[in-house]
């Protein structure tokens, strides 16, 4: 038997001063050239997992330990992560503090500079990783010059230059357009086949990477719930954690069929014969109220970013106009202008040319809920009875004595989206529009159907939502609209079931599978399932 | 928010050297603004060095400090014209201030604040160019094998300044996004939440620097740069320019005194020197500045 890349045996952990076990008890082993997608709600150890196999649990972040971890069979007790760096490669979430170096030729020569190895080594080995990871014509920028998909490339090239047989990445998609993430996801995969290196990659998107995969280990509050192949997975997973199941699998289950395929082909393959002929699914996800007045216009709007002396253009002649109760989801490559579109209508960058109204005002949560917390308490973020209201409205009422930080990650963001609209509206409704941009970022599927709700809970109260996110499947839950932007111009708009239909990368996984017949796997499912009298199939819906 | 001071890679002799030959390039503009009050001297430096940083590709990123540097010299001449109430002769007798109550500006206090401004301004040209030219791995990789603590602390700092600007402009923006019956938030409290998350960001990034392989207990390599086109122009123009400062210290050429009267050396001996630190300073610079306008027209 070879030796594993990873063995874990019965690891339990916790944290220093926390009062349960991040881990309880895990047992993994995971093979040379091995490709392991690590699934699991927010909080359910992935990522403790993850510090624990590169030897920062318990090195760095100290905590009690118990059971055995092995890397290419040196114990993480006796090893500690500058040694381990070796045999394992990690990379974190976020990718601006995991750069160390000014340039990108240094951030990858430093791993190999510490380790004493020679010039023609070090030369060799970061053309080598800059060639492999397509980097090589970024190293010669300097690292603050580089977009978020460009530092993640970056940091995994300083993960992979030591050349090490097992590479750690935890989420490392959280933060790339679909099209960007996808070809991390592709890169790994090639680099699993041809180099041999086993990969251990938690994810939230589990459509994005279960293809890849060969094996699928789930956790569940420190446990291993799930270990086994991709094909199984979904079916697996459709009673204990139905969120952590795939579109496709609901899609499959919710029809009545037996298959659980991982991929969109497989789906295919296996969808029955006459679907192209059944009645497309085009039911709006909820009635939009008839709401008066207008949430935002935009006539011929230019924003530029940049300095003065050499600005550049985000947005280029845009009109968009929004009603009040309107959920739209605001979608586009990085760099399309989305974010720009929020910070405009919320006040924040003033148009060059054109004109932007927000008649009744725009409240506007950004990427980081914990940016808006600057007190101890959450009734002193939000002080008095107008206050008191705004924290009302989200459900935190109960908690004013609580720290901001110590709240869950589905609770600080709806805190900030009380401070955010706090005071706005009037007689305690949230009124005007509201902006969020890429809320589901780290967020597992069933936080996505909490904040799905809480955006169909605003726009019911009249409140235009425009939610710029990077997550199709999210926007085909919550939006009535979808507005599809490129290079600072509105390229499509119209209703969920046209624009997540019928793309390529800004598609749903139902879409692709139902030939654009449906978007969600509840409206998906009635096609796919055997014909039944008109009656039955109503009663499905 | 960016930082004042900002490395780029750049083409030329100053961006191409070895960090110890720059450093001996502009050790003599900065001894002279350290050690030099003769306004027509500090003149000359500051010339040089703003000279040297254009020459180098690097005029934005000198001309950013340069305007810091301008704002802190005109507030240190005015408070030291006020401040000091030493000199014989008066230019505005007699106004009430509160707290330092009766005052009088003298010719000599405003020449001995302006000659304190022109040293602050020419040390943060120096350190301009410095920093936009001279990449900083290069100088961590050097600090590295000596005091491989301290080159910790400040591999950690300088990832860290970048980080906490982008979040410090973060922070402001959500401060600004706030509804209207949110507690408002005051500089102290962003400030208070600044220097938490840059805790927070340092630990992430001494995890990033352990896993690249700091702590290893062996001797790190220490990488050989090559010698650079240009580097023996910067060589003896440093040297030479020590020379000049070496000279203007040992005859006591370069005289300045601001009390009782002002007394300021402009002879023959300071208007030569004062020629020549910039001629020594462009010299090494000039050939590769020409070439590279040549191929510019090409």
């Amino acid at each position: 038997m070879t030796e594993a890349a990873l063995a874990i045996e019965r690891l339990e952990y916790r944290y220093p001063g926390a009062p349960g076990l991040a881990l309880a008890g895990v047992d993994l082993r995971v093979g040379a050239g091995e490709f392991v997608v690590l699934a699991g709600r927010s909080g359910s150890g992935k990522s403790t997992l993850l510090r624990a196999a590169c030897g920062l649990v318990p090195h760095f972040h100290g905590g009690e330990i118990a059971g055995a971890v092995a890397v290419a069979g040196r114990s993480t007790r006796e090893t500690g992560p500058a040694e381990l760096a070796a045999a394992v490669g990690f990379v974190a979430q976020e990718p601006e503090t995991q750069v160390v170096s000014t340039t990108v030729r240094a951030e990858l020569e430093l791993p190999l500079e510490l380790r004493g190895a020679g010039a023609g080594e070090i030369a060799r080995a970061v053309e080598e990783a800059a060639l492999a990871l397509a980097i090589e014509p970024l190293l010669d920028r300097t690292t603050d010059s580089l977009s978020g998909g460009e530092l993640q490339r970056v940091a995994l090239g300083a993960a992979l230059v030591a050349g090490p047989p097992l590479l750690l990445l935890d989420e490392p998609t959280s933060q790339l357009d679909p099209v960007a993430g996808e070809e991390l996801i592709a890169l790994l995969r090639r680099l699993n086949e041809e180099s041999g290196i086993a990969v251990v990659l938690g994810e939230h998107r589990l459509e994005r990477c279960l293809a890849a995969a060969d094996r699928v280990v789930a956790l569940d509050a420190g446990r291993v719930l799930y270990d086994g192949p991709p094909g199984r997975f979904g079916a697996a997973m459709l009673g204990p954690a139905p969120e952590l199941a795939t579109p496709i699998a609901r899609l499959f289950d919710l029809a009545g069929l037996p298959a659980s395929p991982v991929t969109v082909k497989q789906a295919r393959s296996l969808v029955p014969a006459g679907v192209a002929a059944r009645p497309a699914d085009r039911r709006p996800v909820g009635e939009p109220p008839a709401g008066e007045g207008l949430a935002l216009r935009c006539r011929r709007l230019r924003v530029e970013l940049g300095s003065r002396a050499d600005p550049r253009e985000a947005l280029r002649g845009l009109d968009l106009v929004l009603d009040p109760g309107e959920r739209v989801a605001l979608m586009g490559p990085n760099g399309a202008g989305k974010t720009t579109l929020l910070r405009a209508a919320a006040g924040i960058l003033a148009p060059a040319s054109g004109s932007i109204e927000v008649p009744a005002g725009a409240a506007m949560l950004s990427q980081r809920p914990d940016d808006y917390f600057v007190r101890e308490r959450v009734d002193e973020e939000l002080p008095g009875d107008a206050g008191a209201a705004a924290l009302a409205a989200v459900g935190l009422d109960v908690a004013g004595d609580a720290d901001p930080r110590d709240l869950s990650g589905g609770e600080r963001q709806r805190l900030a989206l009380a401070i955010a609209m706090a005071g706005r509206g009037a007689g305690g409704e949230p009124g005007g529009l509201v902006c969020l941009d890429e809320p589901t970022r780290g967020l597992d599927r069933a936080r996505k159907e909490d904040l799905a709700g809480w955006i169909g809970g605003l726009a019911g109260r009249g409140a235009g939502v425009l939610v710029a996110t990077h997550d199709v499947e999210f926007a085909a839950r919550f939006a009535t609209r979808v507005v599809l932007l490129a290079r600072g111009r509105v390229i499509a708009d119209g209703a969920p079931g046209d624009l997540l239909g019928g793309g390529w990368y800004f598609a749903t996984e139902t879409a692709r599978v139902t030939g654009g017949r449906a978007i969600t796997p509840e409206g998906g499912a009635p096609l796919l399932a055997a014909p039944r009298d008109p009656l039955a199939r109503e009663e499905a819906r | 928010m960016s930082s004042l001071f900002a490395y780029a890679p750049r083409r030329g002799p100053l961006g191409r050297a070895r960090p110890w030959i720059v450093a001996v390039y502009l050790a003599p503009l900065a001894t002279l603004a350290f050690a030099f009050a003769n306004p027509f001297v500090l003149l000359a430096a500051g010339v040089a060095a703003a000279l040297a940083g254009l020459a180098a590709g690097a005029g934005g990123a000198v001309a950013r400090p340069a305007r810091f540097a301008g704002g802190l010299a005109l507030t240190v001449a005015a408070v030291n014209a006020i401040a000091s109430q030493r000199g014989a002769t008066i230019l505005i007798r007699g106004f009430d201030l509160p707290v330092l109550g009766r005052v009088d500006i003298t010719l000599e206090a405003l020449a001995e604040g302006v000659v304190l401004a022109l040293r602050i301004v020419v040390a943060l040209l120096v350190f301009a160019v410095w920093s936009a030219c001279v990449d900083p791995d290069r100088v961590l990789r050097a600090i590295r094998p000596l005091a491989a603590r301290s080159a910790l602390t400040a591999t950690l700092v300088s990832r860290l300044v970048p980080v906490a600007a982008a979040d410090g402009s973060r922070l402001a923006e959500a401060g600004r996004l706030r509804g209207p019956a949110a507690a408002p938030v005051g500089r102290a409290a962003l400030a208070r939440r600044l220097v938490a998350g840059s805790l927070d960001r340092s630990v992430d990034l001494a995890a990033t620097l352990e896993l690249r392989g700091y702590a290893l207990a062996r001797r790190p390599f220490r990488p050989r740069h090559r010698r650079q086109p240009g580097e023996a122009g910067l060589l003896a123009s440093g040297l030479a320019g020590m020379a000049l400062v070496a000279a203007l210290a040992l005859t006591g050429a370069a005289g300045f005194d601001a009390y009782p009267r002002l007394a300021i050396d402009a002879g023959p001996a300071v208007a030569v020197t004062a020629l020549a630190i910039p001629a020594v300073a462009l010299a090494p610079l000039l050939g590769d500045l020409l070439r590279s306008r040549d191929g510019g027209r090409d």
